[in-house]
């Protein structure tokens, strides 16, 4: 607890010069215009692993993240870290996720992991399933580790799938309902380079679909989030 | 290097040809690879596109590949691919747009390379490039491999008949020029311990032989005189087989012409001699002494033995993966030479040989035996044309005919081909008859059109001469070439009676299966074949009486794509392997030859036959859709 505490409230994390100068190089890069058709630019889509799903007390275990690059998913433009831990997660977290106690412990430092993350994300816009989830996992991650605020733009699909689906909407709530009823097949769940994989193949599926209803860059695919926001709220 | 591998290479794992290829050349491939996704419907692949830009892997969904045909009502999907297949090879290979529109027929993902990484693929992976180099006939090959592999462990490191001719021939001919001396030639043969001499002439081209039966037959008894030059004494009458051509091809000749010796001819040179000694160690029953037990056979028990040898030649030949048109050509073939003599017999036994009622008869084959595509366990479908000799009528003719045919049939069925239930053989009055009164019956039919003269028809238009005056048939298949392609109506009939047995597929593709689960191979896998093969033939004026002939010799009457026939036929020849293995193995569990049925599990099957089965069965579709656009039903 006092760990946490130190960390949350303690002096800013340490940088090595060459730490600080990627970090710095990532924050200048220009920002995505929301306009561009996605068939034409490039988006990760990514998904996390973590010691459980409480916002306010878990920690970041890995990122899995794909770039989908003019429409297709690139295989060879991906990505995925385990962040070391200080100590390993409980037992029953490690058979849903997969990852040992062992890689846990000897994972990547967290500074060098969220770094790589940086540079592989460029200034590409972020896809997620739950964003809210994933979102905040990251985003104390890198308070913690890099002392900075990481503000990004972000599209979640738990939102635009709805939008686009209205009759599925009531039944589909989570990731496995939407690719199950589009066949999408998944050979690790849990594993989040392979969730990411997954999510972003339901990407592909929603842009699809996106398109047929002149819908075909991010900005319009926010709008189509925001309006689904306000119609779960209300409804 | 990234990570995204190790969660794909469990899918790649699992499909040909990646599971052959390095680990090290798949992650290159992974690496290099794009995922794109499909909707229900979309075009992936056009001639359009142009020259294509990327090599496809599917990896969930399905994909069709549609004939580019002017006319969009003809668009029948030919092709069905399904997870873990690739496209498109052919124009990925020759650098060339695609030759049909590819669209998803359901939401498909599929993994795309680049096609210049694909070519850097090909240089790098062996196994790789011998699947998209090999692919076009890979499936059914693939199939084939895999029975013949299945065999040849139990028959070890033996050479099988469908060895090629070169790989048999032990050691370079001994030959001599033409004007030898008969003296000098024996006296080789005596020396070098071999039993035949081949003359040929200064550039190597094969003039004559000389075997050691020869000898005491045309140099020993007549008392020759020994200096003359041994081209007198030879045989010139040479038969001849390209170095590629399969032992089997030997052996069936051998067994044909009853000769000793074929002589292998590479471009008009002699290479080599292949004697029945050296397939004999390819064979546990000689080919030939089966033909020539059949030949000289006085009694029918020596009939039964040589039927019996048939059969266990045939399994022999099963178990060695022989192709199935080389298999029922072999059965048919001897099956031939034992009717044929069966028939000579009786007419011996019966007083008339060489009468003008043995010399003015032709016995005819029909149905499976008609089509030269007997399997194991065929019963007799035959009948009789007669000439009629002047100061006789038709019916004087059976009275004397028909206990001859009566016992010729009851012959027939001791050795092993059991009489027709449907009475359909030459002992039937109504099956034993003048060419004027088959010319008669066969119009009766053609203008009729019931059910009972097309189901007739379906079995006696596929008649052939097997034995005798081969003048009638010939002058009756003429005949009904001219007749039948004449008469639509009759023709658009026979298309819609073949229509009512269709293919067993649903419409989601999956198989259709009977009680127990079952499919029956022959009369829903082979029958829409040799039925619209009939149709095609009669319409097209084609005489032959083979389903395969007559589907390439009807192709450029009726406007048929060379492709698609040949599509056709290979479906047709997978589901003939599939029933033949399906006879070996029943044969291998002791069932008779007589209990040997054609029904199949299709769950029993292993994944990629049920895939090519399917694709098999889509061409029987296909073709029967052709046959309904022929005929507008």
């Amino acid at each position: 607890m006092l760990a946490r505490l130190t960390r949350w409230f303690g002096s800013k994390p340490q940088l090595t010069p060459e730490q600080q100068l990627r970090l710095a190089a990532w924050q200048a890069l220009p920002h995505a215009l929301p306009d561009e058709p996605v068939a034409a630019t490039r988006c990760v889509v990514v998904d996390v692993e973590t010691t459980g799903l409480n916002l306010m007390q878990d920690r970041l275990i890995s990122i899995g993240a794909v770039a989908m690059v003019n429409g297709k998913i690139a295989l060879g433009d991906s990505f995925y870290a385990v962040l070391q831990q200080q100590s390993a997660s409980e037992k029953g977290n490690i058979l849903l996720h997969g990852i040992g106690a062992t890689a846990q412990l000897e994972g990547v430092p967290p500074v060098e992991a969220l770094l790589a993350f940086l540079d592989y994300l460029g200034n590409s816009p972020l896809v997620a399933f739950h964003v809210a989830f994933d979102e905040t996992m990251i985003k104390r991650a890198f308070r913690n580790y890099l002392g900075f605020s990481f503000k990004h733009p972000w599209l979640d699909l738990a939102y635009v799938m709805p939008g686009l689906n209205p009759p599925l909407a009531q039944k589909y709530r989570a990731l496995d309902d939407w690719i199950g009823h589009f066949g999408i097949s998944i050979d690790t769940r849990h594993n989040a380079l392979a969730d990411a994989l997954a999510t972003a193949q339901l990407f592909q599926v929603a842009h699809a679909q996106a398109c047929q209803k002149n819908i075909t860059n991010m900005a319009g695919l926010r709008d189509l989030e925001k309006a689904q926001r306000w119609v779960s709220r209300v409804s | 290097m990234t990570t995204i591998h190790s969660s794909q290479l469990g899918f790649f794992t699992a499909h040909a040809p990646f599971n052959r290829m390095e680990r090290e050349h798949l992650l290159w491939m992974l690496e290099h690879m794009q995922l794109g996704y499909y909707a229900h419907g979309e075009v992936i692949v056009s001639p359009e596109q142009g020259i294509v830009e990327r090599f496809l892997v599917i990896k969930q969904g399905m994909v069709q590949g549609e004939q580019n045909v002017a006319d969009a009502s003809e668009a029948d999907a030919w092709l069905e691919l399904a997870e873990g297949e690739c496209f498109p090879l052919g124009a990925l290979l020759a650098h060339r747009p695609v030759a049909s529109v590819y669209r998803a027929d359901k939401d498909t993902f599929c993994y795309e390379l680049p096609v210049a990484d694909f070519h850097t693929l090909l240089g790098l992976s062996a196994p790789f490039r011998d699947f998209c180099t090999r692919r076009i006939a890979n499936l059914l090959e693939h199939s084939k491999q895999v029975i013949q592999t299945q065999y040849t462990q139990s028959g070890a490191e033996q050479q099988s008949l469908t060895s090629p001719l070169s790989g048999i021939i032990r050691r370079a001919p001994v030959t001599c020029a033409p004007q030898t001396s008969v003296r000098e030639v024996m006296k080789q043969m005596h020396e070098l311990r071999i039993g035949s001499m081949v003359a040929v002439d200064e550039s190597g081209h094969p003039l004559g032989i000389l075997t050691l039966p020869d000898v005491l037959e045309r140099i020993a008894l007549p008392q020759i005189d020994l200096d003359q030059p041994v081209i007198g004494v030879m045989t010139t009458q040479l038969t001849a087989l390209p170095p590629q051509a399969c032992a089997y091809e030997a052996a069936l000749l051998m067994a044909k012409h009853g000769f000793r010796h074929v002589l292998v001819v590479d471009n008009e040179r002699l290479t080599g001699l292949v004697s029945e000694k050296d397939l004999f160690a390819l064979q546990r029953v000689g080919l030939r002494q089966i033909g020539s037990t059949i030949r000289h056979a006085r009694q029918p028990e020596e009939l039964q033995q040589a039927a019996g040898d048939i059969r266990s030649m045939a399994h022999n030949m099963m178990a060695q993966g022989v192709a199935p048109e080389q298999l029922t050509q072999f059965i048919s073939t001897f099956n031939d030479l034992l009717t044929a003599r069966v028939v000579e017999l009786e007419f011996k036994n019966s007083g008339l040989l060489g009468t003008p009622l043995h010399t003015g008869l032709c016995w005819m084959a029909l149905g499976s035996e008609g089509r030269f595509e007997q399997t194991l366990n065929t019963d007799q479908d035959n009948a009789i044309i007669f000439d009629m000799p002047q100061d006789m009528d038709a019916d004087q003719m059976r009275a004397i005919l028909l206990p001859v045919a009566k016992r010729i049939n009851e012959t027939l069925a001791l050795c092993g081909f059991p009489q027709c239930k449907g009475e359909i053989m030459a002992s039937n009055p109504k099956w034993c008859l003048s060419l004027t009164e088959w010319k008669r019956t066969f119009s009766g039919w053609i203008s009729g059109g019931s059910p009972e003269a097309l189901l007739h028809a379906s079995i006696f238009f596929d008649f052939r001469a097997l034995y005798g005056a081969q003048h009638l048939a010939e002058e009756l298949r003429q005949w009904l070439a001219r007749v039948a392609s004449d008469n639509s109506r009759f023709l658009h009939m026979m298309a819609e009676n073949a229509l009512q047995n269709r293919p067993p597929l649903g419409v989601v593709r999956e198989f259709v299966v009977g009680k127990d689960n079952t499919l029956d191979l022959k009369l829903n896998g082979i029958t829409p074949f040799v039925d619209a093969a009939r149709i095609f033939s009669l319409a097209a004026g084609v005489t032959q009486t083979n389903t395969i002939q007559r589907l390439r010799l009807s192709a450029s009457k009726m406007n048929l794509h060379v492709s698609e026939i040949d599509a056709w036929i290979n479906a047709l020849l997978f589901i003939q392997i599939l029933r033949l293995r399906h006879h070996d193995e029943a044969s291998a569990r002791g069932l008779h030859d007589d209990a040997l049925d054609n029904l199949i599990k299709p769950e029993k099957l292993n994944e990629l036959d049920r895939r090519i089965l399917k694709e098999a069965f889509r061409q029987a579709r296909k073709l029967q859709a052709r046959l309904a656009l022929e005929y507008h039903l």
